[in-house]
């Protein structure tokens, strides 16, 4: 039986205007999109294609100049539905100058969360995203990726359903990115839906079920992420210890299959590994200097 | 004090207001709706309108129905600890300062220093906490939206009543700790600068009213700039005579065979007076013909009206409920009666005047009692229950003038070609005192509605405009709302000079106000261009809040007991401004895309 549909989106479309009613941009134009229970859903795009006007439709922040935006079958613009609804905007727009723990506790009476469930809630959420040693800093003095987290953190203080991700990886540096993604897949893994727009496209490729690529406004593709990625008609080999004469052998079937070799050689590693590899190895023998193979 | 017009009592009052409130509430709501939909329409279609209308009617009764106080109470919480962080208290600082330098500008040798000092910390405390709560409120919310803040709060289950609620409940908070402190503050500044006291100038001591009655009288030394006649009987006991509204008791000491006199605090210089007034006031005319007004010296100000001095005018007031109950040490009479002279005289005399009670069934009436009035100063007259009457038959005061509790106070200007102006509120019965104390805490509560009042402007306004230009907005609705009565006058062509659009050619023009404009097209586009802008002032001014009529200033000032009825039409008037206002601001920022 298909998972119950979380968001959903029709014909949906956003023209900004100017004073006089002028149109000024068509941001977004007919937007159809289904997202289901449990998924992780990737809205890609260069900047300017529309998904950060797609999460403020869904969230009623905008209103469509034409079409609908419904979040749990409801009109994006009912206010009852951010009762399961937990949003990360692009930049953390927290108050500045309340603490971690103000923060949290604020943003829980907003839920009308009674004073006990708000104590344990915020105190959970500051143990998950690690900032229990600054919760009585004012955020003014966070670092952004601090910012970041406790952004995270008053995202997820309902226990929402569906968490709408707004760039949740910019201004991070590549651990704070990682746990961030470890952190998506665990609420995946909770059955939560995740929502989540960025432009960096190996952020998307490691978590995302299936994504909407957006340019100018439009949707360009949309499915799933293994089968978006694979390249049907090609085939690529990684091998280790394979002596000389295999390689031969090998490049001998290829030949008598009538197809060409575009390449065979030691595969590399994305930068993003490579700097995780060399954090890690530094941090299990600190005071060593790690050493690249070339 | 010029009371101009008689505050209502409360339960007369609240029936009619709220008739008022919901037929405005009414007719604003249908102009709204159809603006609403005609908007909508313009934008979907007229079908696609009629629904976003319907719509968003539903959701508003939905969502006004479904408030929390909990959230409203954190969105209280933040608009406080975004106002600590805005440097609030730098409002006090500015305060402080103004009290502590406010004896270098203060006149001292003023005749009526407490009614100047009193004026004085009200009115600084009135446009300290009222400009406090402009700034507040015009500029959180549109910085909220610049900063992206909001996005954070309105993606939580908040309804938009709730922001605008929330802050007007936290601004309001805010603006009522730094009041109770300012008045804490004011109250003690007041109390310890005109508390004084004097010396007897021993050596001006001197017997008086006959050797056998061991009478004496004599002055007191200079203190903030005057001094007093002393009068003491012949156990040392007296008192000193009223300057600056005031007086001293004064008791003679004798210690180890020396003879000191202590001078004791001022008194009835802080005073809650509770006036009784009358019931209606007439006049007779110099024919001694019944009027209901004096005549007019001047085409200025129709508060009071005038007798002529010298002739068979009269100012007739008739009070109910005079009875030795409720006066039991005879009626303490208190006037301030409007001098007009035609002719300068002896300016440093005042003008002689005469006071008759009469009972206004048979006519019969007391000796006449003559006073000397000058302008600005209120007079005091104790009658006695024991009178005569002309011929000098001893009558009793309230047996034979008021038997069925019905008095007539008659005045009459003794002196020829000069003039009394006098107004219903001009002469009272001094009923009784009540606290200084409770005074002041009311003269507070009228600022604390002035600040709420502006408060909800404030917050109403920055739900659609930006910050500074949500402050003009709100700041030309408190400045039309200090003028209301003229902007009304305009508005109704009782002004001389016509609409804004006539004045403004008038004053191009160098015409005075008086002169008619010259028939012709001109005149015509002009005065069909007023029309429309009067028919607005008109209604703004029926919609804005008075705020003068929220000041009790005047009231203190002058020693006079607040009434509760005042109070209470003030309290509730501004609650039902703050009702509106959120109202008004919740459709909004129902309406408005805070993410553009």
């Amino acid at each position: 039986m298909a998972a119950e549909v979380i968001v959903e989106t029709r014909n949906l479309s956003k023209v900004y205007r100017d004073f006089w009613g002028r149109q000024k941009v068509r941001a977004l134009k007919a937007l159809d999109l289904e997202i289901r229970q449990g998924e992780i859903f990737g809205l890609l795009g260069p900047n300017g294609s529309g998904k950060t006007t797609t999460i403020k439709l869904l969230l009623g922040l905008l209103f469509p100049t034409s079409g609908q935006a419904l979040v749990f079958g409801r009109d994006a613009t009912d206010v009852s539905k951010n009762e399961r609804l937990g949003f990360l905007p692009e930049e953390s727009y927290l108050y500045r100058f309340l603490n971690a723990e103000e923060t949290l506790d604020f943003y829980g009476r907003l839920f009308d969360m009674s004073a006990k469930v708000r104590k344990e809630r915020s105190a959970a959420l500051i143990d998950m995203v690690g900032l229990g040693w600054a919760k009585k800093r004012q955020l003014k003095e966070y670092s952004k990726g601090m910012a970041r987290r406790i952004g995270l953190a008053q995202a997820l203080i309902n226990d929402p359903e569906l968490i709408l991700l707004d760039e949740p990886t910019s201004g991070l540096d590549p651990i704070g990115t990682r746990e961030m993604k470890d952190l998506i897949l665990k609420l995946k893994a909770q059955g939560k839906t995740v929502l989540m727009s960025s432009h960096l496209l190996a952020d998307v490729q490691d978590v995302c079920d299936r994504i909407a690529i957006l340019h100018q406004g439009e949707l360009k593709e949309l499915g799933r992420v293994d089968s978006l990625l694979k390249v049907r008609d090609e085939t690529q080999i990684r091998v280790r210890g394979l002596s000389k004469a295999g390689e031969a052998e090998i490049r001998q079937v290829i030949e008598r299959d009538h197809a060409s070799v575009l390449t065979m050689d030691n595969p590399t590693t994305t930068l993003e590994e490579l700097f995780l590899s060399i954090v890690r190895d530094s941090e299990a023998r600190p005071g060593r200097r790690a050493k690249s193979d070339s | 004090m010029v009371l101009e017009n008689t505050p209502p009592a409360f339960a007369d009052w609240i029936g009619p207001a709220l008739v008022f409130f919901l037929q405005a509430a009414v007719m604003l709501g249908l102009v709204a709706l159809v603006v609403g939909y005609l908007v909508s329409a313009f934008r979907y279609g007229p079908l696609g309108g009629g629904d976003v209308t319907y719509r968003m009617l539903r959701t508003a009764i939905r969502d006004l129905l479904s408030q929390s106080p909990r959230r409203i109470l954190a969105l209280a919480w933040l608009a406080i600890q975004e106002s600590l962080r805005r440097r609030v208290l730098v409002g006090f600082g500015v305060f402080l300062l103004i009290l502590l330098f406010a004896g270098w500008f203060l006149d001292t040798r003023s005749n009526d220093p407490a009614t100047l000092y009193l004026s004085f910390v009200l009115t600084a405390t009135t446009y300290l906490v009222l400009l406090m709560a402009l700034f507040l409120s015009a500029f959180s919310l549109p910085a909220d939206i610049k900063n992206h803040t909001i996005y954070t709060i309105v993606t939580k289950p908040v309804r938009p009543s709730e922001i605008v609620l929330g802050r007007i409940l936290g601004f309001s908070a805010i603006g009522t700790v730094l009041l109770a402190v300012m008045g804490l503050f004011s109250y003690f500044f007041v109390v310890r600068v005109l508390n004084h006291t004097h010396e007897v100038d021993v050596a001006s001591l001197a017997p008086s009213g006959g050797e056998s009655s061991g009478q004496s009288t004599g002055r007191t030394d200079p203190a903030q700039n005057h001094r007093h006649q002393v009068t003491l009987d012949a156990d040392g006991h007296g008192a000193t005579d009223v300057v600056q509204g005031h007086w001293h008791t004064v008791d003679e000491r004798v210690e180890n065979g020396k003879t000191t006199y202590v001078v004791g605090p001022p008194q009835d210089l802080l005073n809650a007076r509770v006036p009784a007034y009358a019931d209606r006031l007439l006049f007779k005319t110099r024919f001694g013909a019944a009027d209901t007004r004096g005549i007019s010296v001047g085409n200025e100000w129709k508060y009071r009206s005038f007798i002529e001095g010298a002739t068979l005018a009269s100012a007739i007031w008739t009070f109910d409920d005079i009875t030795p109950e409720r006066y039991p040490d005879g009626l303490p009479l208190e006037m301030t009666i409007r001098v007009f002279r035609s002719h300068k005289g002896d300016i440093e005399k005042g003008i002689l005047g005469s006071i008759v009670l009469k009972n206004p069934r048979t006519g019969l009436s007391s000796k006449i009692n003559t006073f000397t009035a000058r302008d600005f100063e209120t007079d005091q007259l104790q009658i006695p229950r024991s009178l005569t009457d002309p011929a000098g038959k001893p009558i009793d005061l309230f047996d034979d003038l008021a038997p069925d509790g019905q008095l007539e106070i008659v005045l009459q200007c003794l002196d020829d070609s000069q003039y009394f102006g006098v107004a219903l509120p001009d002469i009272y019965l001094r009923a009784r005192d009540a606290s200084f104390t409770m005074n002041f805490i009311k003269s507070y509560l009228g600022i604390w509605v002035q600040m709420l009042l502006v408060t909800s402007f404030g917050v109403m306004f920055s739900t659609f405009l930006s910050g500074a230009v949500a402050m003009m907005a709100t700041l030309a609705a408190l400045v039309l709302g200090f003028f209301t009565q003229f902007v009304y006058g305009v508005a109704v062509g009782t002004v001389e000079g016509g609409g804004p659009i006539e004045s403004m050619v008038r004053i191009l023009q160098q015409q005075n106000v008086t002169t008619q404009l010259e028939p012709g097209l001109t005149r015509d586009v002009v005065q069909i261009l007023d029309n429309v802008f009067m028919f607005f002032m008109q209604a703004m001014t029926s919609l804005l809040p008075d705020f003068r009529r929220f000041s009790d200033v005047e009231y203190v000032a002058h020693g006079f007991d607040i009434p509760w009825d005042v109070i209470g039409v003030q309290v509730v008037s501004g609650l039902g401004y703050v009702a509106a206002m959120s109202l008004i601001g919740y459709f909004f920022l129902r309406t408005r895309e805070v993410a553009r």
